[in-house]
């Protein structure tokens, strides 16, 4: 039964690529992988599709010439794989490489530069970051005027004279001076773009706050930009925005690592795990945590061991925060009690365990946060229902309730200030708890340690994680069977993601027939294959990461904690097809800013007739899975002289390359991997 | 708008004989033609994700364990907005008052679903799906609303529409539907002439495609553009008085005033707002919920404004997946709970009133003694709408598996 299955897919296999063959390969035929056999380019394209974001010029014949079976064990270790060129154009972004600590200092945060403001920390001696900081600091005077007028408004018996109770919205002459600066600062903006970049930068660095916020804001910012060194740039764009540089260059960073990163399976994984474990970026210090959350946190584990992974999440300040476990207080702990901190059990018992931080550093809980009184079960819920057993895996409320408790105590030292992880014994409730039907016996921060290993290695966790691997690499609806064994590996092999991978990789369901091109692509799937198939050579990431946000996928932007969906139904909709097909035309016609792509490189040294050039941007862009009917529609389409831009006084000219391009990447078959 | 339609409709039509700048719909009754748009009805969803904090937002100020259970968070009885001595809206909300004075606005307070999920996608899911406890079902409800209705003598593309980036759950299935994110940029090419022999080749492509997937898409999507295109929507100005406050709300509802006034033939809509998860410093008066109501209500109140007459056929309903803990926790915020607050709003609504019974507060009271108890389910409010107002009798096929006569309707709208 089962070889006569095997047979039968077989055949189709064969089928498929004598179709394919047929219309594009069709003077290419010769080119079959002579060592590895007929199947092998097919099977290249698939695992490109699935292990990558999409091949590019070359990556098909490449992996095929390798031995596809070899070329995932490449894959399977990232370490080996040379990423130098990418590491080359990650280099100006400077954020990438900071500290938390580091990030807050460079790029203030409004804690910081109300503390300048108020006298409690000191000016940046750094030119550049001064510039920064005063610009802010003028923001923040001015803000807090506003908010003094506005109040003394509001009394009526105020002491003020009778100009103080004037509304506080700009007057006439207020919006005069406002048009008047904007326009002398466009002005000099123009007379600085004469300047050699160096020259304007100190030209710039030697206005004043006011103009230098103008001169940010002005409409040619980007122009200014042109020339300057990384560094310089992000000193424009911080006068404007300090903690927009940070989120910037993470959202820029993680395309291009899409794009070009070598280790493209890490990437993938990178990428599965962020989503898995996902926290938005819009939400307070974590602007400045995700950076270190996805360098620190994820990418380390993302081949390794799922409790490794999930212990580093838990503790890392960023997912603290985003799920507010760092307030939760136990309802019968020291500190809800409000019994007086004790003097340390044994000499130096505080200073081994926060080497750093003591005594000075340490906020006066009590009186500070006053926001902090009991449970918050918020992370306890999460961690059961997407981190491991999943909503079906077994868990009540009172399990929710009692992880909570366990978890009291995990909290952040000073998160605005880029302060790490932290466990705060008089914030930790006292007592055993019961966990999914463990007693977990009362032994402070080891108490999140044993619920974790035993959330970890719970066999709901390996099924939920089995099947959203498979939803990721293989299809919408999983078979049950590969589920099982990849949640049997998962237990077999402590939660080795790599070995649940390979178990999955090397599966005759992973490579059925009727998992070929299957999967729609997610709307960052879609961009980056399709820069990626163009050869495309990215200048500057931004305008892709406006797509993205224009198709409802923000990168790091997904406010639930559910994270992005990777099924079809939530990506195939009018709103989507439409951004898809003008985002395919407008880059194969270089009209996306930032990125050029020259389709004349893709095709190669083709024949120069439309037909042929059809076959060949097929064959380039999609492998030469075009369906006859998309294919025929196109030919078809080849007459209308607005696309081939023929005119009948000049057959000889070439077809439009790029117009074609862009159909084939609007095409239905490009929306699929 | 000083009377309302409702108060002129009850009163006779002799009342406004004479008086200048009448909605169109007034004169229509005066003319004794009054037929109150047969086949024009249009309902409207609105999905508050994140779970709304139902207490604080209608809340039931003649209550004391309202605040013993809330002592940092809830609204002071002497801010509230009084509805009937009992319950009071959030003074956030204060654009929705005239609305509720016009009796336009009927609140139903305790509803929800009777599964006992507290996850936020699961409970969401239920909600769209209009099956708690199913997670097979395929469709959403607002889809099969539409299911068994008699269609018009030719179909609209913007007969179901999502105003985002994606197609909601609650719209998925068998009758088509689609999402616009934006209509200045629904179309291939933008307002590029030279790209419409691509917009007709990418057409012509999904049209044949054998994907059935984005085949069916496919087709859905250019029929709307084309109709976007002759209907030529961008001559739209909001209707004085309508103040859109700034956010994608609001932009959503905007775009959807416009659909509806450029004559699209939209039957059902769906909107969504996040931000309603508050799990710490939610606030009181002022604060996290404050913010967001008052772009809830701002949006909705510009909405009802700019649709003028329209809204006479329409009836718009609010929901979230659930309630939050009737106790704030221990960082002044609150956790997921069980039943919420939904509001429905319409020409043909039976407003000024709360309905629902008030299961109370008290800890005996509560479900699994922490949450407001569920005493109307959803599905019995938007039963009414889909029955009563979309005129779809099939309510067994909309809601499947759920008991729902209409003598056991709230009987909001009649």
């Amino acid at each position: 039964m089962r070889f006569y299955q095997r047979k039968i897919a077989l055949l189709l296999i064969l089928l498929t690529l004598l179709m394919a063959g047929v219309f594009a390969f069709s003077k290419k035929k010769d080119k079959k992988d002579p060592v590895n056999g007929p199947d092998e380019r097919k099977r290249a394209v698939h695992a490109l599709n699935r292990l990558t974001f999409g091949p590019r010029p070359g990556d098909v014949e490449r992996v095929a010439a390798m031995g596809v079976d070899k070329w995932i064990e490449f894959e399977l270790h990232p370490d080996k794989i040379d990423d130098g060129a990418l590491e080359a154009r990650l280099a100006p972004f400077r954020t990438l490489r900071m500290g938390t600590q580091q990030l807050a200092e460079n790029f203030p945060p409004p804690e910081m530069i109300k503390a300048v403001a108020e006298g409690k920390q000191r000016m940046p001696s750094d030119p550049a970051k001064r510039a920064v900081y005063q610009a802010q600091l003028e923001k923040y005077q001015e803000k807090r005027e506003r908010k003094l007028a506005a109040s003394s408004s509001a009394r009526p018996d105020s002491a003020a004279s009778g100009e103080a109770t004037k509304k506080p919205e700009p007057g006439d002459d207020e919006m005069a001076r406002q048009r008047e600066a904007k326009l002398y600062a466009d002005l000099k903006a123009q007379e600085l773009l004469d300047l050699p970049p160096d020259e304007r930068m100190k030209e710039i660095l030697k206005m004043s706050p006011d103009e230098q916020r103008e001169l940010a804001r002005s409409k040619d910012r980007d122009d200014l930009m042109e020339g300057l060194s990384p560094q310089q740039k992000e000193t424009l764009m911080a006068i404007n925005n300090p903690q927009q540089v940070v989120v910037s260059e993470l959202i820029e960073a993680k395309l291009l690592r899409a794009i070009y990163g070598e280790r493209q399976l890490d990437e993938v994984m990178t990428d599965f795990w962020f989503n898995h474990f996902n926290i938005f970026i819009g939400k307070g210090p974590d602007r400045y945590l995700v950076t270190s959350y996805e360098r620190d946190v994820i990418r380390p584990h993302a081949l390794g061991k799922f409790e490794d992974l999930l212990a580093a999440t838990a503790k890392s300040p960023a997912m603290l925060f985003y799920l507010d476990n760092w307030l939760s207080v136990g309802p019968d702990s020291d500190f809800a009690l409000g019994v007086p901190k004790r003097v340390p059990r044994r000499p130096g018992y505080y200073r081994r365990r926060f080497p750093n931080n003591l005594p000075k550093e340490r906020p006066p809980l009590q009186a500070k946060n006053k926001q902090r009184r009991g449970l918050n079960e918020n992370y306890g819920r999460e961690l059961m229902e997407l981190h491991t057993l999943g909503v079906n895996g077994g868990y009540t409320q009172r399990d929710v309730t009692e992880v909570a408790r366990v978890f009291t105590g995990w909290t952040i030292e000073q998160p605005k200030k880029g302060g790490g992880f932290r466990f705060e014994e008089r914030m930790h409730e006292p007592g055993n708890k019961i966990v999914l039907g463990h007693r977990i016996k009362p032994k402070g921060e080891k108490e999140g340690m044993e619920v974790l290993r035993i959330l970890a290695r719970h066999p709901s966790t390996a099924k939920f994680i089995s099947t959203k691997l498979a939803l990721r690499f293989v299809s919408d609806n999983p078979p049950p069977a590969l589920v099982d064994r990849m949640a049997q590996t998962f237990l077999k092999k402590d939660g080795d993601i790599r070995e649940v991978l390979r178990t999955m990789f090397y599966s005759p369901e992973f490579w059925a027939p009727d998992t070929y091109r299957v999967k729609v692509k997610t709307p960052l799937e879609f961009v980056v294959s399709a820069v990626r198939a163009t050869g495309a050579e990215v200048q500057d990431a931004m305008p892709l990461v406006r797509t993205l946000n224009t198709m409802g996928m923000p990168l790091y932007g997904m406010q639930p904690p559910t994270g992005y969906s990777m099924k079809a139904d939530t990506w195939v909709n009018s709103s989507a097809l439409l951004g898809r097909m003008n985002f395919a035309l407008a880059l194969s016609n270089g009209k996306v800013k930032g990125i050029g792509v020259e389709p004349d490189h893709v095709l190669g040294s083709a024949p120069s007739d439309a037909e042929g050039t059809l076959a060949a941007l097929e064959n380039a862009l999609l492998a030469g899975d075009v369906s006859k009917q998309t294919h025929e529609t196109i030919l078809k389409q080849l007459d209308e002289p607005q696309i081939s831009k023929r005119r009948l006084d000049d057959p000889a000219r070439p077809p439009d390359v790029a117009g074609i391009a862009g159909l084939i990447l609007g095409s239905p078959e490009f929306q699929r991997r | 708008m000083s009377i309302t339609r409702r108060i002129f409709l009850r009163n006779g039509a002799l009342a406004v004989v004479g008086t200048a700048a009448l909605p169109s719909f007034l004169t229509r009754a005066a003319d004794g033609a009054l037929s109150l748009g047969r086949g024009n009805q249009r309902l409207v969803v609105i999905f508050q994700r994140g779970a709304a904090d139902g207490l604080n937002i209608v809340v039931p100020h003649g209550e004391p364990a309202y605040y013993s259970m809330r002592p940092s968070i809830n609204i002071p009885r002497n801010a509230v907005l009084d509805l009937d001595g009992f319950f009071g809206l959030h003074p956030a909300m204060a654009s929705l008052r005239p609305l509720w004075n016009q009796r336009h606005l009927a609140i139903v307070h305790a509803a929800g679903s009777p599964d006992p999920t507290r996850s936020h996608f699961d409970a969401q899911d239920f909600m769209e799906s209009g099956t708690p406890g199913v997670k097979a079902t395929e469709d959403g409800w607002l889809n099969r609303a539409l299911h068994a209705l008699p269609t018009p003598d030719e179909k609209s593309a913007f007969r179901a529409i999502a105003l985002g980036p994606s197609l909601p759950r609650i719209l998925s299935g068998s009758e088509p539907a689609v999402a616009v994110n934006n209509i200045h940029d629904f179309g291939v090419g933008g307002r590029n002439a030279n790209a419409a022999p691509m917009a007709n080749t990418f057409e012509a492509m999904y049209e044949h495609s054998l994907d059935s997937v984005l085949h069916g898409t496919g087709q859905e999507t250019f029929e709307a553009v084309k109709m976007l295109k002759s209907a030529n929507p961008s001559q739209y100005t909001p209707a004085p008085g309508a103040d859109y406050p700034r956010g994608r709300f609001s932009e959503s509802l905007q775009q959807l005033a416009q659909l509806i006034k450029a004559n699209l033939g939209v039957e059902v809509a769906f909107a969504d707002l996040g931000g309603w998860d508050h799990h710490v410093n939610e606030g009181s008066t002022q604060g996290q919920i404050a913010n967001v109501l008052r772009d809830f209500s701002q949006s909705l109140s510009a909405f009802w404004t700019d649709l003028g007459d329209l809204a006479e056929d329409t009836v718009i309903v609010t929901m979230s997946e659930f309630g939050r803990t009737a106790r704030e926790n221990g960082n002044r915020g609150t956790d997921h709970g069980h039943a919420n607050v939904m509001f429905i709003m319409g020409g043909p609504v039976k407003g000024g009133k709360v309905y629902g019974r008030w299961p109370g507060l008290e800890q005996s009271q509560l479900y699994e003694g922490r949450d407001l108890a569920v005493t109307t389910d959803f599905r019995r409010v938007l039963g009414e709408a889909v029955y009563e107002h979309l005129r779809n009798k099939s309510l067994d096929r909309v809601f499947p598996g759920f008991e729902n006569k209409p003598d056991a309707f709230l009987k909001y709208l009649g």
